[in-house]
């Protein structure tokens, strides 16, 4: 029922807005929440409870209680005492099969049953095992509050801003605001987060507002994220002042969760906020002067109040509400009853100290208050105003008060002073487990509202104090916060190649490998590509190698620790394959190394090495401090490796001198550099891909111009996955594809690369051992007896027992065969010898080999 | 986890800009028993108190560093240099 | 060390890491401001390694000291014969101009909507857009970013997205 227009109304009575609410068109006006406008209109159920169904009307009326979570637009638990009017808005019940006002499932109220007591799902739905299936769907659909729509994708866009204050201060009342103008004093910096709507528009000079918003936790370094609805800001504060003040607490007594059962608070600001009377016949019951005050501003806007009661002054043996419908209908004091259609309950106010506590603030039980106080605060947080416990009255004289009825301590969790009782008397003797069992504390106004009340009712059952019991663990969020806010933006970062859109144009298939996003093959049939790099000319982009240079005075000295190879009797201009084991012997990464001048190094690593690699020679070279250093030129350089029998004709074209690529002065494994097509270029003779091949390094902006050049000359683009054929037919390995964390030099067969008889290199502690024993897998070529492709990974088998795995497998054309590399046990890896692999459901027979399927000799890429 | 670590030459810094590389462990020399070599390579003391650790400052300066960190409380008594990088 | 250099190339061969991202759309939109990012990814940058104390920076060279090994010197000249002039000075030099993405962000919320950096501590070395990055202050103010080139697409386009979110926000 809306009054007459009043002084600071929060409402422009010019505006009307209109939403539907449960199927009920209403109309507001702007400056009302969803539930005020509703309530305006005659609404008195928002909700239903959780586990009873009862019907839930507003409470707090400020966002902290669960009683008027709605769903709004299709997003939960919105409440919508707070949620600002929107023109057109969808909202509707939660927790309810029919409507609000009936709602099936309340039935569980009335007629008890397994749904009744405390803890009832851990124990009732056992038996018959055989039905769990049946259970599981109906709790399923009874359990949790609000429902997504799986289908709806991203409704709202979340954003993160990263911000830094000298002081920020939480909470936007007299004591918050006073700290906050204080701390402008000193200059600026200042920040101050409410979570009340109505401090939008508040302005403190030199104060930064932020409302509405919350406060979310406070962590280590001054860290604070700030809910500001889609923008998560994430506070580094010199100085954080918390200024959340006390929440009114419900008194406990039977029928305290009727419709028409609020909070002072709640009531004061239907009337004075939103001009509405809030009820017609009110009884207001407290035990502070500020509860009872009440009572002349329901009259003020024309309530009659029909009964005050002091509860200082009263000790009531009975004290219940009582209703019909779930509305409150009248007081039951000692015999005495009092009809009403509103009744204005408070217990008192307990601090708001979640924030605090989190933070690392201990917290003490205050006698002569009765509530719970911050103390110890952590370095670089304060407490002002009320949520030190200044200024508070006595909490109300009894915990609980009797009478018929469920008498909620918790209405979140719908868990009656009986509930606690019987969970204690079930023997659950500590706070911490009694909340676990009866999940006090733990629905969404996370304690809020209920936590004092439930170490009230424990410790008066268990005639023990409350400084003794102590409080449960303060945890975060403090506030209810969606997943996406936390989420926020998607970035994922992804290496793209100077060469990449070239690809793209290309029409190749992209793929993820490893954090780059590299083409797999040109076309649906990558066996054209390999054809070509077989008897013309390929070209595949491989800007994605880790490229290093290691220079300085001692750069040899490094790279031969660093390495199992030796480097020092290289000459300039020659390149060497190098391993990189752990001191554990096993291999971390490959690549090349070519010398440039006798103090400089060009190193390539793995796609996915390069900052493993870096970082890996980094940290070395500060324990070890050789005069040199590791500079990562991954980015710097775009490199293609340009292959096939066509290669040195084709280069030839572009170079200002043929001659410069002739197979006499350009030998297999030599560096030179180049001027190709007009870009200078690091260009080395090597042959991953088996074919007379060049790998040409040049500056990444040259990339798109360089690989036009060549694909100018003929070269057929080709990807990933035709240069994995081409390398398997050499039987080349891929670290981390055929090798694992297991795998060392001498069982995946490259004995002749460690050199022992240097003074040290990382891992030759361990190969050292190695080179001694047995190894018990062998890492061995094979070719199938048919025409069929393992699954990498598939299992070797052997006499009915697995005993090995493929690692890669393809059909090659070019061997006319399907080959592959597998490890398998040193007694079975002589070529020659016949295992089989499973392939699908049946096993397949194969004949190891010595991995070198094509070109043996390498007379092709040697040409 | 969310602690502040100050790199030595970027000063302090949430913690996930470093890379962590453990405890500083003694690397043997000449020709380490089988004993010693897995001893060296797979165990950690894994205190429950201040431990000296690697750590490099990989999303700023990407300098390697040692700290010395009290693994109950994530408190960072001190950050510095390894001796290699002291003298030069 | 010429393959290093962008420099050395001829003439019409080179293109931005971030041609495809900033050179898509209009920049022009952002509550009517004439321009919110540039591209600087072709412009000089050399990495010093060493003795970073022995090196002077030029007229119109800025020089950002990562720790006292490792500093980026930012040019207006020939990147190649600044590497030379560093070497001359005692230090190591490497031309790292294709090794850089650069963007310059008018917007001082654009940062912090991908770094929570101190933006005070700039020029320094930090994350952006959850990778590493070099920064500094342009004459102009606005906030020059450095970022590995490969990531440089990936970081032009969250740039953009942080662009379009200060679009939607609509209060503070
Ligand atoms: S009535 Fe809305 S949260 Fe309590
Ligand atoms: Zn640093």
């Amino acid at each position: 029922m809306r009054l007459e227009r009043r002084d600071g109304e929060r409402i422009d009575r010019s505006r009307a807005v209109s939403f539907t609410f449960a199927g009920w068109r209403i109309t507001g006006f702007e400056g009302d929440t969803i539930a005020t406008a509703a309530f305006a209109a005659g609404k008195r159920v928002f909700s239903r409870s959780f586990k009873y169904h009862r019907p839930r009307g507003l409470l707090c009326c400020s966002g902290h209680c669960p009683n008027c979570q709605m769903t709004v637009d299709g997003v939960p638990n919105v409440r919508v005492c707070t949620e600002p009017i929107r023109e057109g808005a969808v909202v509707e019940g939660q927790n309810v099969r029919w409507s609000l006002d009936f709602d099936f499932m309340s039935l569980t109220d009335k007629i008890g049953g397994p749904f009744t007591p405390v803890g009832f799902y851990y124990r009732t739905f056992i038996r018959p095992r055989a039905a769990w299936p049946l259970y599981e769907k109906f709790l399923r659909s009874a359990a949790g509050l609000g429902a997504l729509d799986p289908h709806a994708g991203h409704t709202r866009r979340y954003d993160t801003e990263h911000r830094r204050a000298r002081v920020l201060v939480v909470g936007g009342g007299a004591a918050g605001r006073a700290a906050a103008l204080e701390a402008a004093q000193a200059g600026p910096g200042v920040v101050l987060v409410d979570e009340d709507p109505r401090n939008r528009d508040l302005a403190l000079p030199g104060v930064e507002v932020l409302a509405p918003a919350r406060a979310l936790g406070i962590w280590e370094g001054g860290l604070v994220p700030v809910d500001a609805d889609t923008v998560l800001y994430r506070f580094r504060a010199e100085r954080i002042v918390v200024a959340t003040g006390a929440t009114e607490q419900p008194l406990v007594f039977p029928g305290n969760d009727l419709v028409g059962v609020m909070l002072p608070d709640g009531v004061r600001r239907l009337i004075g906020d939103y001009s509405i009377r809030p009820g017609e016949r009110a009884v207001v019951l407290g035990s502070d002067d500020e509860t009872l005050a009440i009572a002349d501003e329901l009259m003020d806007v024309g309530v009659e109040v029909e009964k005050v009661v002091d509860l200082r002054d009263v000790r009531p043996r009975e004290l219940s509400a009582q209703g019909g419908k779930g509305r409150v209908r009248r007081l039951v004091l000692n015999g005495e009853r009092y009809g009403c259609d509103l009744l204005v309950a408070s217990g008192g106010r307990q601090p708001a100290y979640s924030l605090l506590a989190q933070a690392g603030a201990r917290v003490e039980f205050d006698d002569s208050l009765g509530v719970f106080v911050p103390t110890e605060l952590p370095d670089g947080v304060e407490a002002v105003g009320s949520v030190t416990g200044a200024g508070l009255p006595r909490i109300a004289p009894e915990p609980a008060y009797e009478g018929k009825g469920k008498c909620f301590v918790c209405v979140c969790e719908d868990v009656t002073t009986k509930d606690m009782k019987r969970a204690i008397g079930e023997g659950f003797d500590s706070i911490e487990l009694a909340k676990r069992y009866t999940t006090t504390t733990m629905g969404p106004c996370q304690g809020k509202l209920c936590h004092l009340s439930s170490i009230r009712v424990y410790a008066e059952e268990t005639r023990m104090f409350e400084s003794a019991i102590g409080t449960t663990t303060a945890r975060p969020p403090w506030a209810p916060v969606e997943l996406g806010l936390l989420a926020g933006r998607e970035l994922t970062p992804t290496r793209r190649g100077s060469i990449h859109w070239r690809h793209q144009e290309a029409g190749a298939t992209i793929q993820w490998a490893g954090p780059w996003k590299r083409p797999y093959a040109y076309g649906e049939h990558p066996e054209d590509e390999v054809r070509a790099v077989h008897e013309s000319l390929g070209v595949i982009d491989v800007s994605t190698l880790g490229k290093l240079l290691v220079e300085g005075r001692e750069a040899v000295q490094l790279l031969e620790r660093l390495y199992p190879s030796r480097f020092g009797d290289m000459k300039p201009g020659r390149i060497r394959y190098g391993v990189l084991t752990s001191d554990g012997g096993r291999i971390m990464d490959d690549g090349t190394i070519a010398r440039l001048a006798d103090d400089l190094f060009y190193v390539t690593t793995t796609s996915t090495g390069a900052d493993a690699v870096t970082a890996w020679f980094q940290w070395w070279n500060a324990v070890w401090a050789y005069d040199a250093e590791i500079v990562n030129v991954t980015g710097a350089l775009a490199a293609v490796n340009l292959a096939g029998p066509r290669a040195r004709e084709a280069l030839g074209r572009l170079v200002e001198d043929p001659d410069d690529v002739s197979a006499e002065d350009f030998k297999y494994l030599d560096a030179h550099e180049l001027v190709v097509a007009g870009v200078p270029t690091l260009a080395l003779r090597i042959g991953f891909v088996g074919e007379l091949g060049y790998e040409l390094h040049f500056p990444s902006p040259a990339g798109e111009h360089l690989w036009d050049a060549l694909v100018g000359e003929g070269a057929r683009p080709f990807g990933l996955e035709p240069q994995r054929v081409l390398r398997l037919e050499k039987g080349h390995v891929i670290v981390g594809q055929d090798t694992d964390s297991e795998s060392n030099l001498y069982s995946a067969g490259m004995s002749w690369l460690p050199k022992l008889d240097k003074d040290d290199f990382v891992g030759k502690f361990a190969l050292e051992h190695f080179v001694q024993r047995e190894e018990k897998e062998q890492l061995v070529g094979f070719t199938m007896e048919e025409d069929v492709v393992p699954a990498e990974g598939a299992q070797i088998v052997v006499d009915g027992m697995p005993v090995g795995r493929v690692t890669s497998a393809r059909h090659s054309e070019a061997v006319g065969q399907v080959i592959g590399l597998a490890w398998v046990p040193g007694e079975r890896s002589e070529p020659g010898t016949r295992v089989e692999i499973q392939v699908d459901r049946l096993r397949r027979g194969a004949r190891i080999t010595d991995g070198a399927f094509f070109d043996p000799s390498g007379a092709r890429m040697r040409s | 986890m969310s602690f502040l670590l100050a790199c030595p030459f970027c000063g302090p810094r949430p913690v996930d800009e470093y890379a962590y590389f453990g405890e500083v462990t003694k690397r043997p020399s000449g020709s380490p028993t089988l004993r010693e070599l897995t001893e060296y390579v797979y165990f950690r003391d894994n205190l429950a108190g201040v431990q000296r650790e690697w750590w490099q400052h990989r999303a700023g300066c990407g300098e390697w560093f040692l700290a010395d960190r009290d693994t109950r409380t994530n408190e960072v008594l001190e950050v510095m240099l390894p001796e290699s990088r002291k003298t030069s | 060390m010429n393959f290093l250099s962008p420099s050395r190339c001829a003439s019409g061969t080179l293109a931005s890491p971030l041609a495809r991202s900033l050179g898509r759309v209009g920049w022009s939109s952002y509550l009517g401001e004439p321009e919110q990012v540039r591209d600087l990814s072709l412009e000089g940058v050399v990495e010093v390694r060493g003795n970073a104390s022995a090196v002077s920076p030029g007229a119109g060279e800025e020089l950002v000291t990562l720790s006292p090994r490792r500093a980026f010197l930012f040019t207006g000249g020939d990147p190649a014969e600044v590497v030379a002039r560093v070497r001359g000075q005692g230090a190591l030099a490497y031309d790292a101009t294709g090794a850089l993405a650069g963007i310059a962000i008018a917007n001082e919320r654009v940062l912090r909507r991908l770094t929570d950096l101190d933006l005070d501590s700039i020029p320094t070395a930090g994350p952006f857009a959850r990778v590493s990055a070099v920064f500094r202050r342009g004459t102009d103010g606005w906030f020059h970013v450095y970022v590995q080139q490969e990531l440089g697409h990936y970081v032009a386009e969250a740039v953009l997205d942080a662009l379009a979110g200060l679009e939607q926000t609509t209060w503070r």
